[in-house]
């Protein structure tokens, strides 16, 4: 028999109040219950749907998708980019908060690094879904063979190849490095196979003064390695667009403006997790309003960012006027005008009309409607950056149009639903709240006795 | 040989090593278990200097190097001339070494941690599941069993809920 016990061990006033803690914070890994086997079949179930769709693209062949000459990137491209962008805020708001010293970051560290690995894995597959010929991926992969191949790195597909190797192994690394004193609390706290497992995973971790000192060195230099790599893969996604000579995508602006638009789309993406496991798993001492008036701020300040880059490569296009660019700026106005009116109104209008207000901030609902309509409006904003300008390309004999097929649907959603179900098995596997890190602030809040008054105790290390 | 003893508190715990280094441990003997970390000095003192950093750095020279050898070996073993612009590209070439040297920086950093870790460990190590619930464990190496009992001794006097010599993670 193996299970994840909660047991407690000690039963002394200290002892029980830490063990409670854990109890609250480890809460998500206790025995599944028929609503989360209802929502992982509902999710497998999605997923299998979505492998059908890629299964029966794989034996037909691309002419089932809605990609033609001369859209050639359709919805697997924009899901890729989408993803990438996703991907970029978790680890990095961790690392930008954990650098800054910033003691409210604690209860969303996980989450938000759990969200980069599983969004860069989705985002990783999309290039190779899209490859055509996907069972010949691993010519990408420079080794000696008998085929003479070799891949040319002049080509930006192996730029993004190396960047999100790179970019998912340093957040797998970070994530695993963030939970490893927590992955001994579970190996304390577990039986049988589980416990094993946990054992292997936490590499023999006790917790001594010396393992203490060089795992927060540690931390810190990785989240100071791991910010350049989260902006460099984002550049380097745009450089796939920026460095063609297509209207509209040749521009300079573009590597900043993805990263931008990642750490948009992150921050909005990390908040509706945030609300999502707080009512899941009954989190709402850990999480609170004061989470949500934090994170409301970065996203504000980042959909302000957002909205200067946008309306300054828009209105330079329209000033210049040149009559390629202007052609693809005003097809795009044109034939998706409700979408780009929803984009504009959910990543401008919206964050910037509800996020100045501290109540609005703290408000859960509000919070979920903005932060959810904010990854809507990133994902139509990837559309319109690709289709549009691909339909409208230089040469006006080869212009078209596209429309996604059933089968690149499918697999988009079922994208979806496997992000999903992966941070749905990791909730229930790992600990969701980062015990360790929680528990050090609680231990830190404790109050001492300055001449009449108590104040909390805020006592910051020298790293 | 190590004994440990497990404590209810910090207070407690940092009473217990005042009391070992009285009766003649030396602090560098003495080390603390905790589930979560506590300022130098709370309990024992470490020692300052770490020289994992330096893996780390070895990690994104090699990186760096590995990166423009294949980027840029690349182009010189397989040429491609593009109208007159050099066979070795400076901006592929950049990217892949920037890439590499971050990634084996990073996967330095972690090889790193854990050697000076000392983790994982060769052999058992004395440990207490107590401690994940918020006990502390102050850990004693002696070099004999009297100093074992001794120690002991002074653990149990000073508060210890109890005191392990065997029993591993």
């Amino acid at each position: 028999m193996s299970e994840f016990s909660g047991q407690t061990h000690g039963d002394t006033p200290a002892a029980k109040s830490a063990a409670r803690l854990n109890d609250e914070m480890l809460s998500s890994m206790a025995p599944p219950t028929w609503r989360w086997y209802a929502l992982a079949f509902v999710l497998g179930a999605v997923v299998a749907w979505g492998l059908y769709a890629f299964s029966y693209m794989v034996a037909t062949d691309m002419s089932c998708t809605g990609l033609n000459r001369p859209v050639m990137w359709g919805l697997f491209i924009v899901s890729f980019v989408f993803w990438v962008g996703l991907s970029h805020s978790g680890t990095m708001v961790s690392a930008i908060l954990r650098l800054s010293r910033a003691e409210w970051r604690r209860p969303i560290l996980r989450a938000a690094e759990a969200m980069t690995v599983f969004s860069i894995t989705v985002a990783g597959l999309f290039p190779i879904i899209h490859l055509g010929r996907n069972w010949t991926f691993y010519y990408l992969i420079p080794y000696p063979n008998q085929r003479g191949l070799w891949p040319n790195f002049r080509s930006a597909l192996l730029w993004d190849a190396v960047a999100i190797t790179t970019y998912i192994i340093g957040s797998t690394l970070f994530l695993y490095l963030g939970m490893l004193p927590d992955l001994a609390i579970a190996r304390d706290r577990s039986s049988g196979w589980r416990r094993r497992v946990y054992a292997v995973l936490a590499m023999g971790w006790r917790g001594s003064a010396h393992e203490w000192s060089v795992y927060r060195k540690a931390s810190t230099l990785m989240a100071a390695l791991i910010i350049p790599v989260a902006v460099s893969v984002h550049s380097i996604v745009a450089f796939d667009f920026a460095v063609t000579l297509v209207p509209g995508w040749h521009s300079t602006i573009f590597p900043p403006y993805f990263v931008i638009g990642a750490i948009n789309s992150g921050v909005a993406a990390v908040i509706t997790l945030m609300i999502v496991i707080r009512k899941a798993f009954r989190l709402e001492e850990y999480l609170t309003p004061q989470h949500f008036d934090n994170m409301g701020k970065l996203l504000l300040v980042i959909s302000l960012l957002w909205s200067y880059a946008y309306f300054v490569e828009v209105n330079i296009t329209w000033y210049a006027h040149e009559p390629i660019e202007w052609e693809v700026f005003s097809f795009m106005a044109n034939r998706y005008t409700p979408i780009l009116a929803l984009m504009i109104l959910a990543n401008t209008v919206l964050p910037i009309s509800t996020l100045c207000f501290k109540r609005l901030r703290r408000s859960i609902g509000v919070m979920l409607t903005v932060s959810v309509l904010i990854n809507v409006a990133m994902f139509i904003e990837r559309y319109l950056i690709i289709v549009p300008t691909l339909s409208r390309k230089n040469m006006p004999f080869m212009w078209g149009s596209y429309f996604p097929s059933w089968v690149e649907i499918s697999i988009a959603v079922a994208a979806f639903a496997g992000f999903g179900l992966l941070y749905l098995l990791f909730a229930k596997w790992f600990p969701i709240m980062a015990v360790a890190d929680v528990r050090e602030l609680k231990e830190r809040e404790a109050e001492v006795r300055l001449g009449r008054a108590k104040l909390p105790a805020d006592v910051k290390d020298e790293l | 040989m190590e004994t440990l003893g497990i404590f209810n508190d910090v207070d407690t715990a940092a009473r217990a090593v005042e009391e070992l280094i009285r009766a003649g441990f030396a602090e560098d003997r003495i080390t603390s278990l905790t589930s979560v970390p506590y300022p130098d000095g709370v309990l024992v003192k470490r020692e300052p200097r770490s020289w994992f950093r330096w893996v780390s750095l070895a990690g994104g020279i090699v990186g760096a190097a590995t990166g423009f050898l294949l980027s840029a070996g690349t182009s010189w073993v397989y040429p491609v001339q593009t109208g007159d612009k050099p066979i070795i590209s400076p901006y592929p070439t950049g990217i892949i070494t920037y890439e590499f040297a971050m990634l084996f920086a990073i996967i330095g950093a972690m090889v790193g941690m854990f050697l000076e870790m000392g983790l994982p460990p060769r052999g058992g190590r004395l440990y207490d599941p107590s401690i994940s619930d918020g006990c502390i464990g102050v850990e004693v190496s002696v070099a004999s069993r009297d100093e074992i009992g001794r120690a002991e001794e002074v653990m149990k006097r000073a508060g210890a809920l109890k005191t392990i010599s065997e029993g591993t993670v």
